[in-house]
């Protein structure tokens, strides 16, 4: 019998995928219950995922369809609103690159799937990328070319089990905190976990072993890991997969071999000796996990490069315990690559929209965070912006046509979490505006530009995606209802079986800064970095959570450690004058913090709108995240 | 007070015959995921008496997650206020009550009804409620009530007490309510063994619980001493405060936990409704104060206050118990390692060490 008022889903809010209960009377959610027996989450969820129903209930949904005029944006029904964007959209020559696509990475997959038809299809158009996709990519492209597919490879359940964990460079009980919680369990029950990360974060305070290398130098620490690792084989250990012959090895090796240890402790501060003892322990773990962040705030390829091959070394990789994972931000980041709406090279949107002299005139958008577009100006001034969003938010000022779409939970829909765990969430309220769910929606604007695609629901569009997209053949709506998920299968990869090594430049990183400039400027970490609170902004409890942050840092803030407070003479909140060697200066307030390391400060990821004239000449080193460091100075204001 | 022995299917038409005239809230297992709730009854036939402790505290039903306490419409105009309350009050029935969820409604009720205040939304929801409470046969993972004189069985605060025994269900009687309502049926009276079964149940139950709950026994009295006195070490604290992940948890599904939050939300048409959700010591905008002082910032420092709320003579007295009704689903939900259990195991080894 099923129960009245508490329906089982899949939190939306970040790559892990928890299992939840909503409870709601079909028509409102009224809380929000941790499962049980879900395998990754096992009746756990964090902050987000308890306040889901804060979120799911918030009065700031976009409700029926606008379209601009004189300036304003006025309601229209359905057809008025589709007929516009056909009519508009087939003025524009997709394959001459005049139209881009600007998908979701929160989107389901049906919805992923279907936007990707739209633009391919019916636009014509291959100009397309993902919202929060910055990194994702690199990570992709560093773990096709080792195990041969574009995804994760292992489970995160695999974190339960494992003997040994390399945690590299993510505040991850900040950003995937029930991974953080497993990891935390797994440490208990002897697991070896270690974490490489230059500030002290919590996972670093709950690691057996914190290596706490200079910014910069992750890839270079995994990289002296590994030389260590190498070192202390001998010839008739125990194999399980000739690594030596795997493509690529020759070269890594020469690579690993030319580390010295001098240069590697001068650049990272950590010992090389230290390395080599934690390489004995890597030596012997049976299983092994590796987790990394990407996406948003991801690592740069290098380093990616420098974590597949460090596994593909450790010769455990085919233990069904052993992983690697890029720990996605976002719900659907994995699932909105495999539905092929990613821009790769020579089509990406974002270079479309960043070139002043492409060619593109029109935009369509699917629930885009208002904290990080890009390039506004451009795109205010194409010729035609469609968005579409389940909440009102700043993109819908850039558009000319406004559609509503439901919220995660008031359609069926699937979305496959960092570890290519496909779920299903089913339509557990009813959208109280009737509005469309993303697919049919789509196939409405197909359908009226004279193609039938013929969906009777979500499962139909899934069938579609099982026959289509690679590794996901074995699924069906029905199936992933039945239990938990199912990761999607690898071996549909011609290539799954294939080992490679990347190719790595080992170099050893100067920091930029200088007697006059001497602080390493990171962004990056933050206490409440939740999707850049585009989303937690609709909450009650987690807004106010990130509310005190500005409350008590109305001008934003940079940490920096104690020691350095005290040698500028500074205390916590008051304002300092930054200075970058650019010349760009800013007023910001300090913040003391104990986990940061002397002579790096940190400004958090969501007041970049708050100084973004300070950021302007470091576009590039801001997408690049943690690992790009701006020299600063820092004077008493 | 007097006791009766009712067969389960007596029970279930006890059930039944409620349903007509009241909200029936009961025990349930989610058929997909064996997960157990304790929800309103869409028929009798999934209330699962011996189903394992319910996944979420009964709390839900009296004190929800988030509810709507108040609609208003201010007219700029006229200058006037319309003013709704939007909650109502239903007769309810909550039926199979675990004991330690029991003693977490009396908890709640010394909070919102018997201070200083009395609580409107609470006691609509409170009022007409019949509460059935239904005696442990063996402990599920992680309960302590045995430490926290919560359980297995109840002693106070029903309406109707049942214990399955060999026979069919003991039903006490433990209010003038649940007086009138065996008056009106027609139930077997039960026999001096049967409450001797009874007895044996519950003391097999007790034998039941794993030793380190029984052991804690002793140890809760000497941890509350401890916390109540300030004695233990800062490490401690900052051991546990490293694990919290801030997630409320730990609160949200407190029977005990009663700290809310309200907000004003403006809704599409002009109107506002006032939210009230559940609140948590383990965030740092709970207790902000104005001037940019946080008495509670450090993690290790608002972990601190929820254990002292939940393990100090001072809020004893004012529960008339201890805060804890050692339900251990603080522990489940955890995803560091700080359950109130775990608390109390930290604290001890700091003593005996
Ligand atoms: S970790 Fe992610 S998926 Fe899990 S509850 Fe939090 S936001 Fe939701
Ligand atoms: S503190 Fe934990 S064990 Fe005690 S009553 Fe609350 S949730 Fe249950
Ligand atoms: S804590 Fe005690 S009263 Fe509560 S369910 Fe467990 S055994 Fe029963
Ligand atoms: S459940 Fe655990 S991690 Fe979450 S707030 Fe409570 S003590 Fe902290």
């Amino acid at each position: 019998m099923k129960l009245m008022n508490y329906k089982a889903c899949v939190c939306n809010l970040c790559g892990t995928g928890c299992g939840q209960f909503l409870k709601t009377d079909g028509k409102k959610v009224f809380g929000v219950a941790p499962l049980i027996a879900h395998p990754v989450s096992k009746g756990k969820l964090c902050i987000r995922g308890w306040h889901s129903n804060e979120l799911l209930s918030t009065n700031d949904r976009i409700t029926q369809p606008m379209i601009r005029e004189n300036g304003q944006l006025r309601e229209a029904s359905y057809d008025e609103a589709i007929a516009l964007v056909v009519e508009r959209m087939k003025q524009f020559d997709g394959a001459a690159g005049e139209i881009g696509i600007l998908a979701s990475a929160r989107s389901s997959n049906e919805d992923g799937f279907t936007l990707g038809r739209l633009a391919h299809q019916v636009f014509g158009t291959r100009i397309q990328g993902i919202g929060a996709e910055a990194g994702h990519r690199k990570s992709m492209a560093a773990l096709e070319h080792a195990f041969g597919y574009p995804g994760a490879h292992g489970s995160l359940t695999s974190i339960d089990k494992a003997d040994y964990i390399l945690v590299i460079g993510t505040d991850i009980t900040r950003q995937n905190p029930i991974i953080g919680g497993n990891i935390h369990a797994a440490q208990r029950r002897g697991a070896r976990v270690v974490t490489l990360s230059s500030s002290h974060t919590q996972i670093a305070k709950l690691s057996t072993r914190h290596f706490r290398q200079k910014p910069g130098t992750k890839g270079l620490l995994v990289n002296a890991l590994a030389k260590a690792l190498l070192a202390i084989r001998t010839a008739n250990r125990e194999r399980r997969a000739d690594v030596d012959q795997m493509p690529g090895y020759p070269e890594y090796v020469a690579s690993l071999r030319s580390i010295s240890s001098v240069a590697l402790e001068r650049a990272s501060g950590i010992r090389y000796e230290d390395i080599e003892e934690e390489a004995k322990f890597l030596e012997q773990a049976r299983s092994i996990v590796f987790l990394f962040s990407s996406g948003i705030s991801g690592l740069d390829r290098p380093t990616i490069d420098a974590i597949t091959n460090l596994a593909l070394l450790t010769d455990r990789m085919d233990h069904e315990d052993s992983a690697v994972i890029p720990v996605a931000g976002i719900s659907n980041l994995q699932g909105s690559f495999d539905m092929g709406v990613s821009g790769e090279p020579g089509n990406s949107v974002f270079k479309a929209l960043a070139e002043p002299d492409s060619p593109i005139r029109a935009l369509f958008v699917v629930d885009h965070d208002d904290g990080i577009i890009r390039d506004k100006e451009r795109i205010s001034r194409l010729d035609f912006v469609a968005y579409a969003c389940a909440y009102k938010n700043a993109f819908m000022d850039l558009a000319q046509v406004v559609f509503p779409l439901p919220a995660y939970n008031e359609t069926d829909g699937t979305y496959t979490a960092a570890d290519r765990r496909v779920q299903i969430t089913h339509k557990n309220v009813d959208n109280p505006h009737g509005v469309l769910p993303g697919w049919a929606l789509f196939q409405q604007i197909a359908g009226k530009m004279g193609q039938s695609w013929g969906y009777q629901d979500a499962a139909g569009v899934f069938a579609d995606i099982a026959a289509t997209v690679p590794g996901y053949a074995d699924l069906s709506h029905a199936q992933l209802s039945k239990g938990f998920g199912q990761h999607w299968n690898p071996k549909a990869f011609p290539n799954s079986r294939q080992r490679k090594f990347n190719a790595i430049n080992i170099e050893y990183w100067e920091s930029p800064t200088t007697p006059e400039f001497p602080f390493a400027l990171m962004i990056g970490k933050a206490q409440h970095y939740w999707h850049q609170n585009n989303l937690m902004r609709k909450t009650i409890v987690p807004r106010r959570e990130y509310d005190q942050t500005l409350w008590l840092y109305p001008q934003g803030y940079i940490e920096i450690s104690p020691e350095d407070a005290a040698h500028l003479k500074v205390r916590d909140k008051w304002l300092v004058n930054v200075c970058s060697s650019t010349g760009t200066c800013m007023k910001i307030a300090v913040k003391i913090s104990p986990d940061v390391q002397n002579g790096t400060a940190y400004i958090p990821y969501f007041i970049k709108n708050m100084i973004s004239d300070f950021l302007i000449p470091y576009e590039n080193a801001y997408a690049a995240g943690e690992e790009s460091v701006i020299p600063i100075k820092i004077q008493e204001a | 007070m007097s006791m009766y022995i009712l067969s389960s299917h007596e029970i279930k038409q006890l059930a039944e015959e409620l349903r007509a005239s009241h909200d029936v809230y009961g025990p349930q297992v989610d058929p997909q995921t064996q997960q157990v709730f304790f929800d309103q009854l869409g028929d009798v036939d999934a209330l699962n008496l011996e189903a394992p402790i319910p996944s979420m505290p009964v709390k839900e039903i009296l004190f929800p997650q988030m509810e709507q306490v108040l609609k208003y419409k201010y007219d700029a105009e006229t200058q006037n206020v319309e003013m709704a309350k939007p909650y109502v009050e239903k007769p309810k029935v909550l039926f199979g009550l675990r004991p330690c969820d029991l003693s977490g409604i009396q908890v709640l009720d010394r909070f919102f009804l018997g201070q200083e205040f009395v609580d409107d939304v609470y006691l609509t929801h409170r009022r007409q409620c019949l509460l059935i409470s239904n005696t442990c046969l063996n402990p599920f993972p992680q309960c302590f009530c045995v430490c926290t004189h919560s359980g297995p069985d109840a002693d106070e605060g029903y309406d109707l007490d049942l214990t399955k025994l060999q026979d069919g269900y003991l039903v006490k009687v433990g209010s003038e309510k649940g007086q009138a309502l065996a008056d009106a049926h027609d139930w077997k009276p039960a026999q001096a063994h049967h409450l001797s079964e009874q007895k044996a149940v519950v003391d097999r139950c007790i034998d039941l619980f794993p030793e380190m709950a029984t052991d804690n026994k002793a140890w809760v009295a000497r941890v509350m001493n401890r916390i109540t006195t300030g004695f233990v070490k800062s490490e401690t604290w900052e051991y546990i405060g490293d694990q919290c992940f801030e997630c409320g948890a730990c609160s949200f599904v407190c029977p005990t936990c009663s700290c809310f939050n309200v907000e004003d939300a403006r809704m599409c048409d002009g109107e506002c409704e006032r939210l009230r959700t559940h609140d948590s010591c383990s965030f740092e905008g709970y207790a902000r104060m104005a001037g940019d002082h946080n008495p509670r910032q450090p993690v290790e420092d608002r972990r601190n206050k929820r254990f002292f709320c939940k393990l100090s003579y001072p809020q004893s007295k004012k529960y008339l118990r201890p805060g804890c009704v050692g339900c251990g689903r603080c522990q489940w939900v955890c995803p560091g390692d700080i359950g109130l259990p775990n608390v109390v195991q930290y604290i001890r080894r700091e003593i005996t060490e």
